[in-house]
């Protein structure tokens, strides 16, 4: 039977939680099936040892990017619908892995989360408003993220195997390459005015100014130096900080 | 320095809110309230200053752009870790380096204390959806899968918890540091603006030659905007 329109919707709603019980051995599936299962449920209504024959196929290992996953979920519960065999699903299954992660992770957490994150914090400098700047990071952020989860939940269900043609060719890889570079604008800003905000008074502007140039030149320089440095500087510090106080 | 006043209530409120931001971050629903941003401030405002809380969380946050969750990578976890900063510094008055370096290390340490939970988390996961028979019935696949959300939540509850009057009092020893002279503070901030740029270069990818520009841009127009009173 095909699933109706409730069955999507608690198909969706679950998809929110696809690594809530994720692990070292099967990585994502368990979610990934706990998805799957009200539209499963649909698809072999009636029949109790087809149901547990595809619960158990998507149990085996399986990873992806969380907001693309909804993908993975209705594509292959469209291949159950489809009467694939057994065999065509599991390869199906194992293709769409390495897109999923690859395509999702340089979109989400390479691109658009560096951009909200940034874009907020350069609203806290301009208005001084914390909530604001949360506010719009929050709203920003998430409007990119369930628009993600439904596309990819819609684009699933309607192309099934054809799935690959849209992680080929996704409807945001000509706009990926501007938010870089406009991250890269931001992150050279905001380096340099959250430590301007963090900055001691008696520094002074231009001490500010000169020890940050230093700094932003030999950390991009040397990214692990430069992080391991401030690593260990800001756990030294409790005990630093209680010698120099005393 | 002033008081600390930290009531059960208020204690309470930390943990709840510790447990949400910590089953936010991977199990549900990912709606980045765990970034470091938006749990400081949050810390920050619970303890009455939610600016400082901001601080502390942008610190955090760009210490962190390098450690992205790539598969299964390590990374420090940021809503406790923030969370607890950002109230840190607020209970600890919110003004000066040291009480802010201070809670910068306690969120990047409980950061990576919430990391190693994590790990033991996920191999309990493992053991939760192991031993087969989930299939049959299903209903216990689905069990299996909100017991290992709440016990994600319990970790996180647990680790703000055990954390929350530690760093609270840690920052407030570090109140007295906020006189120390010019030379000190400096070094500090060189290595901090180090760490931040330092994070940052390995957080993003540089494929074009332009990145090296467009970043040190960026550093000119925010300079550009400081030095002329915006």
């Amino acid at each position: 039977m095909k699933p109706t329109r409730s069955d999507q919707v608690a198909s969706f709603l679950r998809c929110f939680a696809v690594q809530g019980s994720w692990n070292y051995r099967s990585l994502v599936a368990g979610g990934l099936a706990n998805a799957m299962l009200p539209l499963l449920r649909r698809i072999y209504a009636g029949d109790p040892v087809r149901l547990r024959a595809a619960v158990e196929r998507h149990l085996e290992p399986f990873n992806g990017h969380p907001y693309l996953c909804p993908m993975a979920v209705t594509a292959l519960a469209r291949l159950e619908h489809d009467g694939e065999s057994p065999e065509r699903i599991d390869r199906f299954r194992s293709a769409l892995r390495a897109p999923l992660g690859a395509v999702g992770d340089e979109l989400v957490w390479a691109t658009w989360r560096p951009f909200c994150l940034l874009l907020s914090i350069t609203i806290f400098w301009l208005w001084g408003r914390p909530w604001v700047a949360v506010g719009v990071f929050l709203l920003a952020y998430n409007l990119g993220h369930i628009w993600l989860r439904a596309w990819s939940f819609r684009r699933g269900w309607t192309e099934g195997l054809g799935v690959g043609k849209d992680l080929g060719d996704p409807p945001w890889a000509r706009v990926v390459p501007w938010i870089t570079s406009l991250n890269l604008l931001l992150i050279g800003s905001a380096v340099v005015l959250v430590s301007w905000l963090v900055a001691p008074d008696t520094l002074g502007r231009w001490g500010v100014a000169l020890a940050l140039a230093a700094a932003a030149l030999l950390g991009y320089a040397r990214p692990a130096l430069g992080e391991r440095l401030a690593a260990g500087l800001v756990l030294a510090a409790p005990v630093l900080l209680v010698l120099l106080g005393a | 320095m002033s008081e600390l006043d930290l009531s059960l209530g208020l204690l309470a409120a930390l943990v709840a809110c510790g447990a949400a931001l910590g089953l936010d971050a991977v199990s549900w629903p990912q709606a980045m309230i765990s970034r470091p941003i938006v749990a400081a401030t949050l810390g920050g405002a619970l303890l009455g200053d939610a600016t400082s809380g901001f601080l502390v969380g942008a610190v955090l946050e760009l210490l962190g752009l390098g450690h992205t969750p790539y598969g299964a990578a390590v990374y420090p976890e940021t809503g406790p870790a923030g969370l607890l900063a950002g109230a840190g510094l607020a209970a600890g008055g919110g003004s000066g380096i040291g009480p802010l370096l201070v809670a910068v290390a306690s969120g990047w340490a409980i950061g990576w204390i919430g990391a190693i939970s994590i790990r033991m988390q996920r191999s309990l996961n493992e053991r939760l959806l192991a031993g087969g028979g989930l299939a049959a019935p299903a209903k216990k696949l689905e069990r299996r899968h909100r017991l290992a959300m709440v016990l994600d939540a319990l970790r996180a509850g647990t680790l703000t918890a055990a954390f929350a009057l530690p760093i609270m009092l840690l920052v407030k020893l570090a109140d007295g540091i906020s006189t120390m002279e010019g030379v000190v503070a400096a070094s500090a901030l060189l290595l901090v603006g180090m760490g931040l740029a330092g994070g940052v270069g390995a957080g993003v990818m540089r494929r074009r030659a332009t990145d090296p520009l467009l970043l040190l841009a960026g550093g000119a127009i925010a300079l550009a905007m400081i030095v002329t009173g915006r």
